[in-house]
C-alpha cells in the first residue's frame, strides 16, 4: 500500500469542504465564545450558516469517490446531506429558544452539535470502514458530551455516564466487526469486500453481525436499545431530536452500504432472518412498552424504536426499491419526529426536569400552535394518511409484499395498531382534558414557531405529494450494487 | 367560473369543505358564532351545489358519470380519479344534506371550541364525499382513513361523559379493520404490477385481476372485515353503542346517517367487483350476520334505559337488514338495501336530532326522566312520531319502500327464510320504537321539571323539518330514488356474474 492520507489533491479538498466547513463553524463558536461572549446571540446563526455553508459544498463537491476511493459524493449522499441537514438545522433553530429558556445559552452546545453532524455526515460518505468508525466515534463523543450537558443536574448527568458506557460498548462492536472484515478482506475499503467467494467466509459474515449490533445500538434498535429513554430524558431535547433522527438513519444507510458490498447477488437467508427478527423485536417491544409510559420523552424514545423496526423491514427486504423506501421513510420520519421534539422543547417550561405527560393536559387550547403541530407530529407517526408517515409506512409495506415478506409485513401492520393506542394518549390529553399546570406552558418563540411550521409544511407536504421525493430517492438508490426492484 | 364548477364539480364538493375549514383557521377567535354560520354557510352551499348532480345523472348510462382523472403519484399509478354512479349519486346528496342539517341543529347547541367543531365537520364532509367518489383505491384509502381524525375529534371533544373511552373505541375497531384492508390494496396493486408490468390502483384496472381461490379469501376477508366494521356487522358492532351515545348529537346524526353506509357502499363498490366469487361464497354468511343483527339490535334496543342508546340498537337492527338485503344479492334486495341505507340516514338521523332537542333542554337522556310530554312540546311529540313511523317503516313513508323491497328481494332468492326470518325484526321494531314513543310522550307527566320544557325552536324545526320532507317525498315517490340506482345495481351483478363465468371458464379449461 504506496497510497497514503497525506497526499490529496484539490478535488479531496473540495471533496471534503463540507465536513471542513462545520468543524470551522464549531472552532469558530468555540473561539467567540472565549474571546467575545457578547456575540453569544449570534451563535445560533453562525451555527446555521455553518450547516447552509456545508450543504453548499456538498452541492458543489465533484462526484466520484475521492481521497483514493474512500469518500463518496453522489446523488445518494447529495440527498441523505440534506436529510442530515435539515435535522441539524431544526435542532438548532429548536436549541436557540431552549437555551436561552434554560439559561445556559452556551457556545459548545452548538460547536457539540456542529462537530456531532460531521461525524454523521462523514459516516454516510465513507466508503473506507475507517472512515465510517471514525465519523461514529466522532459523533459519540460530541453527544456523550452533550447529553450531560446540564451538569448540575443529576438525571443529565446520569444520561451521559448511560450513553457513555452503552455507547462504547457499540463502539467495540463495530470496531470488532471491523476487524474482521478488514482480516477476511484485506483491505478496510469497502470495495474489498466486494471480491466473490467473501460472502461465504465466516470471517465477514461474523463481522457483518458485529456490525449490526453496533450500528443497532446507536439506531437503539431492540435489543440494543436500553439506552435512549434515559439518554432522551437527560439530554436538552433540541440535542436529543438530532439524536433520534440523523445518527439512526445515517446508521441504517451505512449498514445498507457493508451488506450491499457482501451480498451484491442477494442477502442469504439466514441474514434476512436474523434481521427480520430484530425488526419484529423492535416494532413489538417499543409499541408495547411505548403504550405504558407516563413521560413524553421516554414515549417518544419508544416510539422511536419501533419505527427503526419499521424501518428495518426495508433492510430486511434488501433491493433498491427497498433503500429508496428506507430514504423515504426517513425524511417522512424526519419532519415528523423532528417536528414532535420542537414540539415538546415548545411546551415545558422546566427544561432540566421531566417531562410528564400530564403537564401538557389541556394545551391544545392554550399553546394552540405547539399543540396542532404535535397532534399532526403523532398522527404522522401513526401513519394516517395524507400525513408523510403513511407515505414512509406505504413504501416499506410495498417492499415488503413485493418480496413475499407478508408476515413481517402483517406483524408490521399489527404494530402500528397497538401504536395508535398512546399516539392518540398524548392527542386526548391536550385535547380533551382540563389544563393541570396553572403556569402554561413558556410564550412560542418565534424560532420554534419556524422549526414547527416547517415540519407541519414538510408533514402535509410530503404526505399529499411524495413523487419528487420518491423519484429522487429512486435515483439516490441506484447508487449501491443493488438489485432491483 | 361557473364552467370550471360544472366540470369539475365533484373535486368542488369534496375539497370546498375544507377551504372553508382553512378560512375557519384565520377566524379570529372571538368571532363564536360567526364561526358557526360560516361553517353552516359552507356545508349549505356544498349541499346546494350538489343538487344539479341529481338533474345531470344520466339514469341509462353505465359506469361512472361525472368522470375526473388527474395523474396524482405517477411512477405508481395513483391517479386521483373521482366518478359517480348511481349508489354513490344517492349517498352523496344524503351527506350533503345530511351535514348542514347537523350544524344547523348544532347552531344553539355547541359552545365549546365553537371553530374547532365547524372546522372537524368539514373535513369529516371531505373525507366522507372523497370516499363515496373516489375510483382509485389509494385515493379512496386516503379518504377513508382521514374521516376518522375528525369524527375522533367530535366525539373526544364534544361528547358526553365516556367520550373518551367512546372515541379510542372508535378510532382503534376501524383503523384495524382498514389496515388490514391497505395491505390488501398494496397487495392486488403489487399482483397488476407483476402481471401486467404497469403500476395501477385505479378500480378499473385492479377489478380485471382474478385471484386464485384461497388468496381472493384472504383478500375478501380484508376488505370486508374494514367494511363489516364500520357498517357495523354483529358482532363487530360493539363500537357503535358507546360512539353514538357519547358523540354530540351532529355527530351522532353524521355517524349514523353517513359513516355506517360508507362501509356498504365500500362492500358493493370494491369488495364485491374484486372478489366476486369469494363475495358469492360468503355471501350467505352475510345474510345470516345480517339477520342476527336484525333480531339481536331489536331485543337489545328494547330495554335500553337511554334514548340515545336504543336508538343506536336500532341502527344495528336496521342495517342488518340492510346487509341482509346485500346477501341476498337479487335486483330488488340490493335496490332496497341501497334505498334502506337513505331512509335509515333520514330517519335515525331526525331521531338523534329530536333526542337531542329533548336532550338540550333536559340535560339526560333516561327514558325514564320523561313521559307525558305531549302536551308540553306537541310540535317536537308529531315531529317524533313521524320519524318513529318512517323508521319502522310504515306505509306512505320512507322505511315501509325499503324494507319491502329487501323483504320481496330476498324471498325472490334462494333463501327464502331469510325474509321470514328478517321480518320479526321489523315487527320487533314497532316494538321497542313505539314504546319508547309511549314512555316519553305519553305515560303520565310525573316529573314537574318537564313541565318547564319548551318546544323545538325555529333553528331545530328547519333541521327536523327538513328530514321530514324528505322522508314523505321518498315515501311517495321512491321511484324517483329507484330509477337513479337500478341501472347502478343490474350492471354491478352483471359485472360479478360475468366475472364469475369467466374464472369458472378459465377454472374449467385448467388440467
Amino acid at each position: 500500500m504506496t497510497e497514503s492520507f497525506v497526499q490529496f489533491t484539490r478535488e479531496d479538498l473540495a471533496a471534503i469542504a463540507p465536513e471542513t466547513a462545520l468543524a470551522v463553524a464549531g472552532c469558530v463558536i468555540l473561539l467567540l465564545e472565549a474571546f467575545a461572549p457578547k456575540l453569544r446571540r449570534w451563535f445560533a446563526s453562525i451555527a446555521l450558516l455553518g450547516v447552509a455553508a456545508s450543504l453548499y459544498f456538498l452541492a458543489h463537491a465533484p462526484f466520484g469517490a475521492s481521497f483514493g476511493g474512500r469518500l463518496e459524493t453522489s446523488t445518494l449522499t447529495l440527498l441523505v446531506g440534506l436529510f442530515l441537514g435539515g435535522c441539524a438545522a431544526l435542532a438548532i433553530l429548536v436549541a436557540k429558544p431552549y437555551l436561552e429558556r434554560s439559561g445556559e445559552e452556551k457556545g459548545e452546545f452548538y460547536a457539540l452539535l456542529l462537530w456531532g453532524h460531521l461525524g454523521v455526515s462523514l459516516m454516510t460518505r465513507g466508503l473506507d470502514l475507517l472512515i465510517i468508525f471514525i465519523g461514529l466515534e466522532t459523533l459519540s463523543l460530541a453527544f456523550y458530551v452533550l447529553a450531560a450537558f446540564f451538569r448540575g443536574v443529576e438525571a443529565s448527568s446520569e444520561a451521559g455516564l448511560k450513553y457513555f458506557l452503552t455507547g462504547a460498548f457499540g463502539s467495540a462492536f463495530t470496531i470488532y466487526g471491523v476487524a474482521l472484515l478488514f482480516g477476511a478482506s484485506g483491505s478496510s475499503r469497502l470495495e474489498a469486500l466486494t471480491r466473490p467467494g467473501l460472502a461465504q467466509s465466516p470471517a465477514v459474515a461474523f463481522g457483518l453481525l458485529l456490525l449490526l449490533v453496533g450500528f443497532g445500538f446507536k439506531m437503539s434498535l431492540a435489543p440494543f436499545h436500553a439506552w435512549a429513554p434515559d439518554v432522551y430524558q437527560g439530554m436538552p431535547t433540541p440535542a436529543v431530536l438530532y439524536l433520534s433522527v440523523a445518527p439512526k438513519g445515517a446508521s441504517l444507510l451505512v449498514l445498507y452500504r457493508v451488506f450491499s458490498a457482501v451480498f451484491s447477488s442477494g442477502m442469504p437467508d439466514r441474514f434476512r432472518t436474523a434481521i427480520a427478527a430484530l425488526a419484529i423485536l423492535s416494532m413489538t417491544l417499543g409499541n408495547v412498552v411505548a403504550l405504558a409510559q407516563r413521560d413524553i420523552k421516554r414515549l417518544l424514545a419508544y416510539s422511536g424504536i419501533a419505527h427503526m423496526g419499521y424501518v428495518t423491514i426495508a433492510l430486511a427486504v434488501f433491493g433498491r426499491e427497498a433503500l429508496a423506501a428506507v430514504i423515504i421513510y426517513f425524511f417522512a420520519y424526519l419532519v415528523s419526529n423532528a417536528g414532535a421534539f420542537a414540539a415538546v422543547s415548545a411546551l415545558y417550561r422546566d427544561e432540566t426536569k421531566a417531562h410528564p405527560l400530564a403537564l401538557l393536559a389541556g394545551e391544545g387550547r392554550r399553546a394552540r400552535f405547539a399543540s396542532a403541530v404535535l397532534a399532526l407530529c403523532f398522527f404522522s407517526l401513526a401513519g394516517i394518511p395524507a400525513t408523510a408517515g403513511f407515505i414512509g409506512k406505504f413504501f416499506v409495506f410495498k417492499a415488503a409484499l413485493e418480496q413475499g415478506l407478508y408476515a413481517l409485513a402483517l406483524i408490521g401492520i399489527a404494530n402500528s395498531l397497538v401504536s395508535i393506542g398512546y399516539y392518540l394518549k398524548v392527542v386526548y390529553v391536550l385535547y380533551m382534558r382540563e389544563p393541570v399546570d396553572a403556569q402554561g406552558p413558556p410564550p412560542l418563540a418565534p424560532a420554534d414557531g419556524l422549526a414547527l411550521a416547517l415540519c407541519a409544511i414538510g408533514i402535509v407536504a410530503l404526505g399529499i405529494f411524495p413523487t419528487d421525493l420518491m423519484q429522487v430517492a429512486r435515483r439516490a438508490a441506484e447508487v449501491l450494487p443493488l438489485a432491483g426492484p | 367560473m361557473s364552467d370550471f364548477v360544472r366540470e369539475h364539480l365533484l373535486s368542488v364538493l369534496v375539497f370546498l369543505p375544507t377551504a372553508g375549514a382553512a378560512v375557519l383557521l384565520l377566524f379570529p377567535r372571538t368571532l363564536e358564532r360567526e364561526a358557526k354560520i360560516f361553517g353552516l354557510a359552507i356545508a349549505a352551499a356544498v349541499a346546494f351545489l350538489s343538487l344539479p348532480l341529481w338533474w345531470r345523472f344520466d339514469v341509462l348510462q353505465k359506469g361512472f358519470q361525472f368522470r375526473e382523472q388527474v395523474p396524482w403519484i405517477p411512477p405508481l399509478g395513483i391517479s386521483y380519479s373521482l366518478g359517480l354512479d348511481g349508489i354513490s349519486l344517492v349517498l352523496v346528496l344524503l351527506t350533503t344534506i345530511l351535514t348542514p342539517i347537523a350544524l344547523l341543529f348544532s347552531l344553539s347547541h355547541v359552545e365549546k371550541e365553537v371553530r374547532g367543531f365547524s372546522i372537524a365537520f368539514l373535513v369529516l364532509e371531505t373525507g366522507m364525499l372523497g370516499s363515496l367518489v373516489a375510483l382509485d383505491l389509494a385515493l379512496f384509502y386516503v379518504f377513508w382513513e382521514v374521516m376518522l381524525v375528525p369524527m375522533y375529534f367530535i366525539i373526544g371533544i364534544w361528547g358526553g361523559a365516556r367520550r373518551i373511552y367512546a372515541a379510542m373505541k372508535f378510532f382503534l375497531f376501524t383503523m384495524a379493520g382498514s389496515l388490514l384492508m391497505f395491505l390488501a390494496i398494496l397487495y392486488i396493486a403489487i399482483r397488476h404490477h407483476s402481471a401486467t408490468g404497469a403500476w395501477s390502483f385505479a378500480f378499473e384496472d385492479l377489478y380485471r385481476l382474478s385471484f386464485s381461490g384461497r388468496i381472493e379469501t384472504l383478500l375478501f376477508v380484508a376488505f370486508a372485515l374494514a367494511f363489516a366494521i364500520k357498517v357495523p356487522v354483529f358482532p363487530l358492532h360493539t363500537w357503535l353503542p358507546d360512539a353514538h351515545t357519547e358523540a354530540p348529537t351532529a355527530g351522532s346524526i353524521i355517524l349514523a346517517g353517513v359513516l355506517l353506509k360508507l362501509g356498504v357502499y365500500g362492500y358493493l363498490r370494491f369488495a364485491l367487483p374484486l372478489f366476486p366469487e369469494a363475495a358469492m361464497r360468503y355471501a350467505p354468511w352475510l345474510g345470516i350476520l345480517g339477520i342476527i343483527g336484525v333480531i339481536y339490535g331489536a331485543l337489545v334496543a328494547y330495554p335500553q334505559p337511554d334514548m340515545k342508546r336504543l336508538v343506536a340498537y336500532s341502527s344495528v337492527s336496521h342495517l342488518g337488514l340492510v346487509v341482509m338485503g346485500i346477501g341476498a344479492f337479487t335486483t330488488m334486495s340490493l335496490q332496497g338495501s341501497i334505498l334502506q341505507m337513505v331512509n335509515h340516514g333520514l330517519s335515525t338521523g331526525a331521531l338523534f336530532l329530536l333526542v337531542g332537542v329533548l336532550y338540550e333542554r333536559r340535560h339526560t337522556r333516561e327514558i325514564d326522566a320523561y313521559g307525558g310530554i305531549a302536551g308540553i312540546v306537541p310540535v317536537t311529540t308529531a315531529l317524533f312520531l313521524i320519524a318513529t313511523l318512517s323508521s319502522i317503516g310504515l306505509p306512505g313513508l320512507n322505511g315501509f319502500v325499503g324494507e319491502f323491497l329487501i323483504l320481496i328481494g330476498a324471498w325472490a332468492s334462494p333463501h327464502r327464510g331469510w325474509a321470514i326470518a328478517a321480518a320479526t325484526g321489523v315487527i320487533l321494531s314497532a316494538v321497542y320504537m313505539l314504546t319508547l314513543v309511549m314512555r316519553v310522550f305519553w305515560n303520565p307527566l310525573k316529573n314537574d321539571e318537564n313541565k318547564k320544557l319548551t318546544d323545538i325552536r325555529p333553528s331545530e324545526l328547519v333541521a327536523a323539518g327538513l328530514l321530514i320532507v324528505l322522508m314523505l317525498w321518498i315515501g311517495t315517490r321512491p321511484n324517483d330514488v329507484l330509477d337513479r340506482i337500478r341501472t347502478s345495481v343490474e350492471s354491478l351483478q352483471e359485472t360479478v356474474s360475468t366475472k364469475r363465468l369467466a374464472l369458472a371458464e378459465k377454472g374449467s379449461a385448467r388440467p
